[in-house]
């Protein structure tokens, strides 16, 4: 029996090692890449794990070409982006779980079709806007990303609203405690772990958005992370070594947001998907 | 629950406010442009017009030169029709006499619709005669100048439905909508199992699930581009790891084939995407596994229940709600598929990983003809309405009320 139950556990530890591999590898690999020189990566020592000279000079290129700059656009937007969206999507659910108004099952089945529907569909419409009101190459282009936060942050709130028992609220009003205080001191409170959840989730998605920045901003100066990284791929000869060093760059912060919050994360991508 | 009064409806306006800019809007401008010829780039389909349009700069730039040619040229025409040439020359004053005032493109309407109609028809015709009938020195710049003219009516470019029709018979659009519907099919049906499959093992597995949930998560949080660049570097012909060891087991013959063959960049694009999301749905599923009570297993084993009937009896029929809503999310998601492929092989090569989207997007942006991109677009979500309601159906609507 104890034998067995090695075997099974060593079969577990290697279903899973494997895995683990598999998903990290490419990062090892860009990462060992991009410290080789340009003369290694080409030809002969494409192969090889490490290099034999290593160098930063990769990094000395990409930190030139205004990589740094495009990380703090993608931060702005997507720090403003979870700011305002979070904050109107936190009065809708609260509004969506406590009252009943006509039309609330007609909202939330607009809110679930925006979230289905191809992106692709409002960025014409918005391009011409943009264009008549002058508005490209600016960080407005935080204001169509409501189209792809919204709808989910609203359902992951809502999701966390319903959690919260409504009698507090109840024994509140007999309190003799306003609106107003209830919700400051009650329900944003107890929602605060679910608001923080929202957050982190439209932050990441705002961060990753890819096809409004490249139609809307052309101009370089107001690239984001996605936008600035597809660039490198179209240019006549491709310099792999600051594609890598550039992909290791823009990876950390991601790095460090996962590291730091995979629990609400997961939190987040579950409340929305599973039903309990 | 309390009935909502104004001050609470204060709550739900800023986001119906948004949605209602940013998402319902362009909706009804995209079916709005689909019905037209809209092409930016084109000065004649520039514009949504219902109404036929004259261009007025355009015809007194050529009107000049009408009166100067035919007034020059009067001895080459015979003694019987000197008449007409004065009556062409006349009408051409009337006409810019109707027009003074105006410039650029004018809508026409009512009376001035008829006027122009009848002037422009009747130049038309008298020129043509002239041309037509003699020959004089300055013929062939006369005609020049009359195929000019012809540009002065602008049609309405309203189109109809005829941009669907289009579309229908359009074969890229057909391979696109393959392309999409391999990739879909393909990509999510692997990410199913091998997520599945892993949601299992991640349960079984008791220590180290911290680092497992963390290693899954960083996939699906790179930016999509980040990892589509990331892959094209691995796949890369002469210089990629992931190229060379296929080649080496086999897989392929020439590494150098692999993004440069229709089949090979497919089959690149689906691999990326696997990678980048089988994790999140391994992620989506455990959390499912987690809501299934540890009793249901306890009392099926009392009750004598083998490992095999347990999974297919009790496990898969709790999970199913929560798996095909992850479903449902992912096979949109790869259905709208943009920027992976943008990046990775730009609908290449030979338009072999060509998505909808990206044909859309092309269209759109690289031949700025926003009415058929916008017929394009109005497509996938008729296909997307498809997917949702196929699953909806399946699911059950008490599954889909998150409330």
């Amino acid at each position: 029996m104890d034998k067995k139950s090695n075997r099974y556990k060593a079969m577990l530890f290697t279903f899973i090692s494997l895995y683990l591999i598999v998903i990290i590898f490419p990062f090892i690999w860009v990462f060992l890449t991009s410290f080789k020189p340009t003369q290694e990566i080409f030809g002969e020592g494409a192969f090889r794990l490490i290099s034999e000279n290593p160098t930063i000079e990769n990094y000395a290129n990409v930190l030139q070409n205004g990589i740094l700059q495009s990380m703090w656009n993608s931060f702005v937007v997507a720090g403003i982006t979870s700011i305002y969206v979070v904050m109107v999507a936190t009065l809708a659910a609260y509004a969506i779980t406590r009252f009943k108004f006509r039309g609330k099952n007609l909202l939330l089945g607009i809110i679930l079709a925006v979230s289905m529907f191809p992106q692709m569909i409002i960025v014409g419409p918005i391009y011409n806007l943009f264009m008549n009101l002058n508005l490209t190459n600016s960080y407005f282009v935080v204001l169509p990303y409501s189209t792809i936060t919204l709808p989910v942050a609203v359902f992951i709130l809502v999701t966390h609203f319903n959690k919260i028992p409504i009698a507090l609220e109840e024994a509140a009003t007999i309190d003799g405690a306003t609106s107003m205080q209830i919700l400051s001191k009650i329900v944003f409170r107890l929602a605060a772990p679910g608001i923080f959840t929202t957050a982190i989730i439209v932050f990441i998605t705002a961060w990753n958005e890819f096809l409004l920045t490249v139609t809307l901003n052309t101009n370089k100066a107001y690239h984001t992370v996605p936008v600035a990284i597809s660039f490198l791929r179209t240019q006549f000869t491709i310099l792999w070594g600051d594609v890598t060093a550039a992909t290791v760059i823009v990876t950390i912060p991601t790095l460090i947001i996962v590291l730091l919050f995979q629990k609400q994360i997961v939190s987040g991508l579950t409340s929305g998907a599973v039903k309990e | 629950m309390k009935r909502m009064g104004f001050k609470e409806s204060l709550f739900i306006l800023p986001a119906i406010i948004i949605i209602a800019i940013f998402s319902l809007w362009p909706i009804l401008k995209v079916i709005n442009y689909s019905v037209f010829d809209y092409q930016l780039n084109d000065q004649q389909k520039s514009k949504l017009s219902l109404d036929e349009k004259f261009n007025v700069d355009l015809f007194n730039e050529n009107a000049d030169y009408v009166i100067m040619f035919i007034d020059m040229n009067r001895f080459s025409f015979p003694e019987d029709t000197q008449g007409k040439v004065d009556e062409v020359i006349n009408n051409v004053y009337e006409f810019k006499e109707i027009l003074s005032g105006k410039s650029g493109f004018i809508e026409l309407s009512g009376d001035l619709k008829g006027q122009v109609r009848t002037n422009y028809n009747k130049l038309i015709e008298d020129v043509d005669f002239f041309i037509n009938n003699f020959d004089f020195p300055d013929r062939e710049n006369l005609k020049l100048v009359m195929e000019d003219t012809k540009k002065c009516f602008v049609q309405s470019n309203f189109i109809g439905l005829a941009g669907y029709g289009t579309a229908l018979k359009d074969k890229r659009m057909h391979d696109a909508l393959w392309h999409t519907v391999v990739f879909t099919i393909i990509s999510v049906a692997l990410e199913l199992i091998l997520g599945l499959g892993l949601a299992i093992i991640m349960n079984k597995a008791m220590k180290g699930q911290g680092v497992v949930r963390a290693v899954s998560l960083i996939p699906w949080a790179i930016p999509t581009t980040v990892a589509a660049l990331m892959w094209s570097y691995l796949y890369d012909g002469s210089n990629g790891i992931v190229a060379n060891i296929l080649q080496k087991l086999h897989i392929i013959s020439d590494s150098r084939n692999l993004l440069l063959s229709g089949g090979g960049a497919m089959a690149s694009a689906i691999l990326a995407d696997v990678w980048k999301t089988t994790p999140y749905m391994a992620l989506l599923i455990l959390a499912g596994f987690q809501t299934i009570p540890g009793a249901v297993y306890e009392s099926a084993k009392v009750d004598g229940s083998g490992v095999f009937n347990t999974f297919f009896k009790i496990t898969l029929p709790l999970l199913k709600p929560s798996i095909l809503v992850a479903l449902l999310m992912r096979t949109l998601d790869a259905f709208r598929v943009f920027d992976l492929i943008y990046v990775l092989t730009g609908g290449g090569p030979g338009g072999s990983t060509e998505t909808m989207s990206i044909y859309a997007y092309k269209t759109m942006f690289q031949q700025t003809n926003f009415g058929y991109g916008s017929v394009i677009v109005l497509l996938m979500v008729v296909c997307v309405a498809i997917i949702a309601t196929f699953y909806i159906k399946i699911l059950g609507a008490n599954a889909m009320e998150r409330d």
